[in-house]
């Protein structure tokens, strides 16, 4: 988690002005998808300035997502784009974890 | 050995089938110790430590269903799928023809190290996956590999036991054949926070390698089989290029062919002494010290075996087939044509190559490749350099049953130091499984070593208990009849120089006695001679006597005539003629005569 802040501070600036490509896996409606799901909606909202896609996969209907992506655990948010690819699991309920991972900070 | 195992399970349905459904494990030997093979529909757990060879036992199972025709998924944590494809691939497994037709699924689920965690999670993804592929393959069979690697995500026992909990669910929900394998300590031990899986699991393998004396062995034990029997021991394996080959250590009654007919022993000395030869199907062991014969002994039966067209397997730990082939050579035994007509394998090894177990696959995957009449084994006293005594011991065992179970003849060699009782000779308890035991031994007469051959014991056959002489030609061997006088079993020289000695003795006495018979002729002739003389002077005197008598009748007839013509002279003059001497004289004759 410490390399992912790093590796998210020395690289985030390299981000600005592409278009971000946020994917979430969620498995259903389960309880940790749902939660993933709004809180990624709310930073959007507080974060998100710049344009930006967001996909939503449900593995139980498209494994093959699942699959191509790697995705073994859900929730999961993956940042396609911009380069590097950024991984994290879990209902993304702690924001400031989220934002650096993401290079938002 | 490996096809045996595989047929005998199908052979003869396992105790517990009917209450579990089992599926085969496609694993030489596995399904012999699990009693049929893996549970089907539910989990079995493989843990072992680090290259155990959890992952092949997992491959192997699922290429050889796939082989089948039964489709399979591997998941594995730990190693890229395209290194994973090329391990397999060196063990000649290609899955590339069995991912095309989909009956393969390598799925190489790695867990980014660097991903952010944020809140809880679950392996539902994971989950999706395996379910999406199962369906569209219509696979029931599942290897999850180094689950441990899965699991190191959630950072809490607690957690990763009730993500476990919850796969081992979903996945007996799905009716799905599971071999779950995890990393233990190098201890063997699986890691305290892996223990649940022990109880979670149906059916728990351990595997384990060790190195005894510098030997790599490898070991499998079954922990548990819920609901099923199953072998509980310690069982050898080892990983050949043919995968995994379990040598289950049989805890079945031995079925081992009756000793069958005589068959020579390539000498018909030998074959007299032991009523007509070795028997087939037996195990005959030639004991000694070094240099007392025993490979000699035992090639003559090897030459003599493939002229008769008999096919010899011999595997020989002491040295090279080069090297023993000229010195049979030395010894007037040419095992040249045998090899050339293919009658005779030999297979040679240093026994510290390799543990037994592998050593015993070696062995058995060339009796049945080779399909021999007869198998030589030299010697069982280098087998100790296997690895454990113990370990030679179950080489020689498994080996002997084998040979047994299959009717061939095995002859081993062993170099002792010495011999009391039986134990000594073949160093090991073996004797129930030895037949025959033919002792050779170099004994010092007179300053010269001579062999000695002895029969020690000879099941279902009457045999010979004397020693004899075994002599080591440039044409082969011979068995010779031993001095047994009064000096006790003398050989060599030794025996020579009695033998000239008594012919000595013999022509002494014969001599003696002619001289004997002779003296007592020549006496008897001195004798009879003697009487010849003495009745020939008796004789002499007779006739002395006689023609004395003869004379002196003739003068007293002249003087009784003279007399009577002087009494009829005297009758009137006799007073006056009596003083006269002449007179007496002739009177006393004249009484005499009267």
């Amino acid at each position: 988690m410490n390399r992912s802040e790093r590796k998210a501070k020395s690289k985030g600036t390299e981000a600005q002005g592409e278009t971000y490509i946020l994917r979430l896996f969620m498995a259903d409606n389960e309880s940790n998808s749902r939660q993933a799901l709004e809180n990624l909606e709310r930073l959007q909202e507080t974060h998100l300035k710049m344009p930006h896609k967001k996909e939503i996969v449900d593995v139980l209907e498209d494994f093959q997502m699942a699959l191509e992506n790697n995705v073994l655990v859900t929730p999961c948010l993956i940042l396609a784009s911009p380069l590097p690819k950024v991984t994290v699991f879990g209902n993304l309920s702690d924001t400031e974890k989220v934002l650096a991972a993401l290079r938002l900070t | 050995m490996a096809k045996r195992t595989r047929s005998e399970e199908t052979k003869n349905p396992t105790i517990k089938a009917r209450e579990l459904p089992k599926v085969a494990t496609g694993i030489a030997g596995l399904d012999d110790v699990l009693h049929g093979g893996f549970p089907a529909g539910r989990t079995t757990l493989v843990s072992g430590g680090p290259g155990t060879g959890k992952t092949i036992v997992g491959m192997e199972f699922l290429y050889r269903s796939a082989v089948n025709g039964e489709p399979g998924i591997f998941v594995t944590f730990e190693e890229r799928a395209e290194a994973l494809r090329k391990n397999t691939l060196s063990l000649g497994w290609d899955l590339a023809p069995l991912e095309k037709d989909g009956k393969f699924f390598l799925f190489g689920a790695h867990v980014d190290p660097q991903a952010a965690i944020s809140g809880d999670f679950n392996v539902k993804g994971l989950l999706a996956i395996v379910e999406g592929k199962a369906k569209s393959m219509g696979a029931k069979r599942i290897v999850i590999d180094a689950v441990d690697v899965l699991m190191r995500i959630f950072d809490d026992p607690v957690r990763e036991r009730n993500e476990l909990y919850a796969l081992h669910d979903w996945l007996n929900d799905h009716e799905m054949t599971v071999v779950l394998t995890v990393k233990t300590s190098a201890g063997g031990d699986i890691m305290p926070r892996y223990e649940f899986l022990d109880y979670m699991a149906d059916c728990v393998i351990q595997l384990d390698q060790r190195v005894i004396e510098q030997v790599l062995t490898r070991r499998m034990r079954v922990i548990k089989y819920r609901g099923s029997s199953y072998i509980h021991k310690e069982h050898p394996f080892i990983i050949t290029d043919n995968g995994v080959n379990i040598i289950p250590v049989s805890t079945v009654e031995l079925q081992h062919k009756a000793l069958g007919p005589k068959v020579s022993t390539g000498h018909h000395r030998l074959d007299t002494m032991l009523d007509g030869g070795y028997r087939r199907a037996s195990c005959v062991l030639l004991s000694g010290t070094p240099g007392t014969g025993k490979t000699t002994l035992a090639n003559t039966f090897v030459a003599a075996a493939c002229e008769r067209g008999e096919k010899v397997l011999y595997i020989n730990f002491e040295e090279s087939g080069e090297a023993m082939v000229s010195g049979m050579l030395s010894a007037g035994i040419d095992l040249r044509p045998a090899l050339r007509d293919g009658k005779l394998r030999l297979m040679t090894a240093a026994p510290e190559a390799m543990g037994a177990e592998e050593h015993l696959f070696q062995a058995l995957r060339a009796i049945e490749a080779f399909q021999p009449d007869h198998v030589v084994l030299e010697a069982m006293s280098s087998c100790n350099r296997m690895g454990t005594k113990q370990a030679a011991y179950e080489y020689l065992i498994r080996l002997v049953n084998a040979c047994k179970e299959e009717g061939l003849m095995m002859i081993l060699t062993n170099q002792t130091a010495g011999f009391k009782n039986e134990n000594e000779i073949t160093g090991m308890d073996m004797s129930s499984i030895i037949d025959t035991v033919i002792f050779l031994r170099l004994i010092d007469i007179g300053g010269e070593i001579n062999r000695m051959l002895m029969i020690l014991k000879s099941r279902g056959q009457k045999s010979s208990n004397q020693y004899r002489e075994f002599l080591i030609t440039d044409k082969g061997i011979d068995v010779l009849d031993v001095y047994v006088g009064g000096g006790g079993v003398l050989t060599g020289a030794a025996r020579q120089e009695q033998e000239a000695k008594e012919v000595l003795d013999a022509r002494r006495k014969r001599l003696e006695i002619e001289l004997r018979e002779h003296n007592i002729k020549r006496k008897r002739a001195e004798m009879e001679a003697e009487i010849a003389r003495r009745k020939a002077e008796l004789e002499t005197a007779e006739a002395e006597l006689k023609a004395l008598q003869l004379d002196e009748g003739l003068v007293q007839e002249g003087r009784d005539i003279r007399g009577r013509m002087r009494d009829e002279d005297a009758n009137s003059l006799r007073l006056k003629k009596r003083v006269l001497p002449r007179k007496e004289r002739g009177t006393r004759l004249k009484e005499g005569t009267k």
